[in-house]
């Protein structure tokens, strides 16, 4: 077998961000304190977005600086703030235990995330902007992300849980459409600050409704 | 001037050395860190010498019922401990010849024979902590090892070798390499095995505490005097070893000698024992700043350690590490 | 008045209505609502002959024949339920105002919601088909989300809680998916045309054929799951009887009529596109799994189902496979069938819906097994409701009899003979299902020999309206119509043809 070349500096740099994203939606897989997950999310925005302006810098896209900045205005501070104000509201701690114990949780999102990268990886699919390599993670984010939003059991967790998805998506963005018009990425990150009201306003009503932020009493409905 | 150069057997005996002779000196510098982190005084940074040397006075017992097997184990492990030092760059940039005689698979083989002869021993005796020791630290040792090897893959894939000589000359190479991301994430899992096998805080507390989820400080309980003096500096060995194949072949392998220069040589050993002991404060402050894990969430931090590694690979795999 | 102002109108009008009802006391939002729905309709209807035969287009808004298909839903739906409200409110609202104070506060602060989200409810499903570019269409369609959700848990019941809580979740992260595909033809399309382009359609369309395959096709699954997981395709349908069930009756006739038919136009979007750059026979095999798979669960469902409105919400599961498989057979004919049965399924459910509502009202119990002579209770809305029924059932004389026989003879005669028997099969097992249901709740004798009373004359003229509908459909559609019904067709089958 032989070596592979090292990639250069700008892609190493990028692929270890995008490495990094990666592993902190493993983190939110394990963290047990909900304040903590909300914390690890605003920290993954802040390193999505660092990535934006990493792209800025090296590929001369001066307006993904633009975007940067909105990206961490929006998702690294406002969004975790209206959780957090959310939680301080609900009082709650804990999140909920999940479907399966932290390990398998933590195996199975290793599983979907091989998947991930295998399927996005035979798909041939380059971008002159960043390396595949961040494409295959981004996926592999966007399908933790899922693992994370079927096995926790509380509204927080599951909120948090779409929005780092949507961490995922936009650095699918990033590498395969870094030249999409600005206008349109500022659309996206608006209407996610609404999904974001909206999903306050109903984690509020469900709170109100059953005093507690867990979703296992949610079986009424079935069939 | 005339410089003095040395043949290779003298650089590879020196390699042992230091690591037989420096070993208690990190151990030390790790215990004063630790103490002025939380305000004590702390033992003198040599003092682990004074305790070997102690304990090589004193009289040693052997519970009944062990065989010769059980008094042979300590010095299986030190000979192993100090056979590793010939394969890994301890002090030079370039291969020793003896340095081809196993790649890091060998060296992995070795230092699991050692620990397999202490967990061996340790349950030979009987008692209670000694075997719990020895059965957790084959219980979690089943997902490190793993680890290890998926560290072993990455290099062999980085590198298109296994030799350790190689990697530390790669890192060297350029700065791409060091921030490619199976590189970063290879030496993560590296650091987080190493302070499962140097039973380092988020596995278990150290040093002299006896209690009930001690690991690698309950294999010893049952040897006494050089028996276990012998032990506890195979374990210093050990850490040293460990700390020198992450800074000399994944995190920093600078400072090494490039020549046979006995100078060069010298300066070496001085900057290996250096970077030793910066590691070994950062470990001294993890150990300051963390809790221990309980006992069944270590599967949550070897799993961690997995994780990394097989990243490291799937990363690679894709062209992009 | 130039078609194009009557995109204005269309895109603008509900807007200025959700933010009227901010102010506006009960009545006079129920009345601005109404006014409002019936300019769009007569607009939506207007732009019938223009459409048929050209694209109207204005700055970001371009309704072409395909998008107008799918406007006409959302406009008589919207008119349909508009006039509907004004009699679901109406009770409340007289009860609310007689016992004044406290009561009166907390009813004008749900009608206030009510109309402001039912508003804006209405324009975002106007603004989706309208939207000129896959990425406007994909924020309009998450629009249409944000505010149904919240629409679904007005009434703050445990279910209403439940249910919102699933759908906005599910459906949110479906459209996650579907920013993937949205993102992917991106990609795709920057690859012929360069990196300045908005995902705009005529464009996308006109450089389909030069397009990189694998990521259209990777666009395209995204697109199916993603938008899939709107229209309530199977296995993303789970939030689907819940959300239809639990919503106030109004919402759930415009959910079920008009939302699933905007989500499936987004797919039909990606599908013309992806037939042209990679041919038939991917987009029909992804689509044909899903809507036997959907239509396959549907109508096992519809067999053992105990609470009415789910019932109708399985239902609408069953009529989305109906289309997917319709698109899948690629032959012209049934393209036309899929589009009639849009437009008739909009009709017959939207009806069907509001036909339960009133049942709910009357009887206070979604249980079938407890409403009991329909017929004999409730002398308007009994015989509509069977009539309705009758009509999801595809029987004669109604819009989908001729919209699933134009679906099936285009599959037979596209060669798709195993799948075209399938079909019949499934709808015939779904046929037993609703109608067995139904049949015994309209015309089982009453358990109490109360006389009956239809509840609002407001409730019962939409529904006379929306069956009247169905009867032009079905027996004989306007000539316009059917120009517009075949140019439709010729976009989707254009890949056909070619």
């Amino acid at each position: 077998m032989t070596g592979t070349g090292a990639p250069t500096l700008f892609d190493g740099v990028a692929n270890t961000i995008a490495v990094v994203v990666l592993l902190l939606e493993f983190l939110m897989l394990r963290a047990a304190m909900l304040r903590a997950q909300v914390r690890l999310y605003a920290i993954q925005s802040l390193v999505v977005s660092v990535l934006a302006a990493v792209v800025a810098a090296g590929r001369d896209v001066p307006e993904l600086y633009v975007l940067a900045v909105v990206s961490f205005l929006m998702k690294a501070v406002i969004v975790p703030w209206l959780i957090l104000r959310l939680l301080r509201d609900a009082s709650a701690e804990i999140a909920g235990s999940g479907v399966l114990s932290v390990a398998s949780e933590v195996l199975l999102a290793i599983v979907v995330a091989a998947f991930g990268f295998f399927t996005v990886n035979t798909l041939d699919i380059h971008s002159d902007v960043l390396p595949a390599t961040a494409l295959s993670v981004a996926f592999a984010v966007v399908l933790v992300a899922f693992v994370l939003i079927i096995m926790r059991r509380d509204v927080v967790s599951q909120a948090v849980g779409f929005f780092s998805l949507e961490n995922g998506v936009s650095m699918v963005s990033l590498v395969v459409a870094a030249g999409m018009p600005l206008i349109l990425e500022v659309a996206f990150l608006f209407d996610l600050l609404v999904a974001v009201v909206v999903f306050g306003v109903l984690m509020r009503v469900h709170h109100g409704r059953t005093r507690s932020l867990s979703t296992i009493e949610l079986t009424r409905l079935r069939g | 001037m005339t410089t003095l150069e040395l043949t290779p057997p003298v650089i590879q005996a020196t390699q042992v050395l230091t690591i037989a002779v420096g070993a208690p000196l990190i151990t030390g510098v790790i215990a004063r860190v630790e103490a002025m982190l939380q305000g004590r005084h702390g033992p003198r940074v040599l003092q682990p010498y004074s305790d070997l040397a102690k304990l090589f006075r004193k009289e040693s017992l052997a519970p009944r019922g062990t065989g010769p097997f059980f008094l042979a184990a300590p010095f299986v492990a030190m000979a192993c401990y100090l056979t590793v030092p010939l394969l890994i760059p301890v002090l030079t940039s370039y291969a020793l010849p003896l340095g081809f005689m196993g790649d890091i698979l060998g060296g992995g083989f070795v230092l699991a024979l050692a620990s397999f002869v202490v967990a061996v021993a340790a349950a030979e005796t009987g008692d209670s902590y000694a075997q719990l020791g020895s059965s957790r630290a084959k219980t979690f040792g089943a997902i490190t090892e793993p680890v290890v090897l998926l560290v072993v893959f990455t290099v062999a894939i980085v590198t298109a070798t296994d030799l350790p000589y190689v990697l530390g000359a790669t890192v060297r190479s350029s700065p791409d390499q060091i921030v490619r991301p199976a590189h970063l994430l290879a030496s993560a899992a590296l650091f987080m095995v190493i302070l499962f096998e140097t039973g380092r805080i988020p596995i278990e507390t150290h040093t002299g505490t006896t209690e009930l989820g001690m690991i690698e400080e309950a294999r010893p309980f049952e040897h006494s005097g050089p028996y276990f003096a012998v032990l506890k500096w195979g374990s210093m060995a050990k850490q040293l070893i460990l700390f020198t194949l992450l800074l000399n072949v994944f995190v920093a392998p600078w400072g090494m000698a490039a020549t046979r220069d006995v100078g060069g040589v010298l300066l070496a050993v001085v900057l290996l024992l250096a970077k030793s002991c910066v590691l070994g404060g950062v470990i001294a402050v993890i150990d300051d700043s963390f809790a221990k894990l309980r006992l069944f969430k270590i599967t949550e931090f070897v799993a961690a350690a997995f994780l990394l590694a097989i990243l490291a690979i799937f990363t690679l795999y894709l062209g992009g590490g | 008045m130039s078609t194009a102002t009557l995109l204005l109108v269309v895109g603008t009008l509900p807007a200025l209505a959700t933010l009227l009802c901010v102010v506006l006391p009960h009545r006079a939002a129920a009345a601005v609502t109404l006014a409002v729905a019936l300019v769009c309709l007569a607009a939506v209807i207007r732009l019938v002959p223009p459409t048929a035969h050209g694209v109207v287009a204005l700055g970001f808004l371009r309704v072409d024949a395909l998008s107008e298909v799918f406007l006409l839903p959302t406009g008589l739906l919207y008119a349909a339920a508009a006039a509907f409200s004004i009699g679901y409110l109406g009770d409340e609202a007289r009860q609310a105002a007689a016992s004044g104070g406290h009561r009166q506060r907390l009813f004008s602060r749900y009608s206030r919601l009510f109309f402001v989200g039912f508003n804006a409810f209405a324009w975002s499903m106007f603004c989706a088909p309208m939207a000129d570019g896959l990425a406007l269409l994909w924020i309009a369609v998450e629009v249409t989300t944000v505010v149904s959700a919240l629409l679904v848990a007005l009434d703050n019941t445990e279910g209403a809680t439940e249910a919102a809580w699933k759908y906005v979740l599910i459906a949110s992260c479906g459209l996650g998916i579907a920013l993937l595909a949205t993102i992917v033809m991106y990609y795709a399309g920057a690859q012929a045309m360069g990196q300045s382009y908005d995902l705009a359609l005529d464009p996308l369309v006109a450089h389909a054929a030069q397009l990189p395959q694998t990521p259209v096709r990777l666009a395209f699954v995204l697109a199916v799951v993603g938008f899939g997981t709107k229209v309530g395709l199977f296995p993303m349908h789970t939030w689907l009887p819940d959300a239809h069930a639990e919503a106030p009756t109004p919402v759930s006739a415009l959910l079920s009529g008009s939302l699933l038919a905007v989500s499936f136009y987004a797919i039909l979007r990606y599908d013309e596109v992806t037939r042209i750059t990679v041919g038939d026979r991917f987009p029909q095999g992804v689509l044909l799994v899903f809507g036997v798979a959907s239509l396959l669960l549907a109508s096992l469902s519809l067999l053992q189902q105990a609470d009415l409105k789910r019932l109708l919400a399985y239902s609408s599961v069953e009529h989305m496979g109906i289309l997917a498989i319709g698109i899948s057979f690629g032959s012209p004919l049934a393209a036309v069938g899929v589009l009639l049965h849009v437009l008739a399924h909009a009709a017959a459910k939207g009806n069907a819906f509001l036909g339960a509502g009133v049942v709910v009202r009357v009887f206070r119990t979604k249980s079938l097994a407890r409403i009991r002579g329909v017929l004999d209770r409730l002398p308007w809305t009994g015989p509509l409701l069977l009539a309705s029924i009758l009509a999801l059932c595809a029987m004669p004389p109604f819009g989908l009899f001729r919209s699933e026989f134009d679906i099936v003879a285009g599959g037979i005669g596209a060669g798709q003979h195993t799948a075209g028997a399938i079909l019949v099969i499934l709808v015939t097992i779904a046929f037993l299902g609703l109608l067995g249901s139904v049949v015994r709740l309209v015309l089982t004798s009453p358990a109490t020999a109360a006389p009956g009373r239809e509840p609002s004359a407001w409730m019962v003229v939409p529904m006379v309206g929306l069956l009247a509908v169905l009867l032009v459909l079905g027996v004989h559609p306007p000539e316009d119509l059917s120009t517009l019904l075949s140019a439709a067709a010729g976009q989707l089958a254009g890949a056909v043809a070619r």
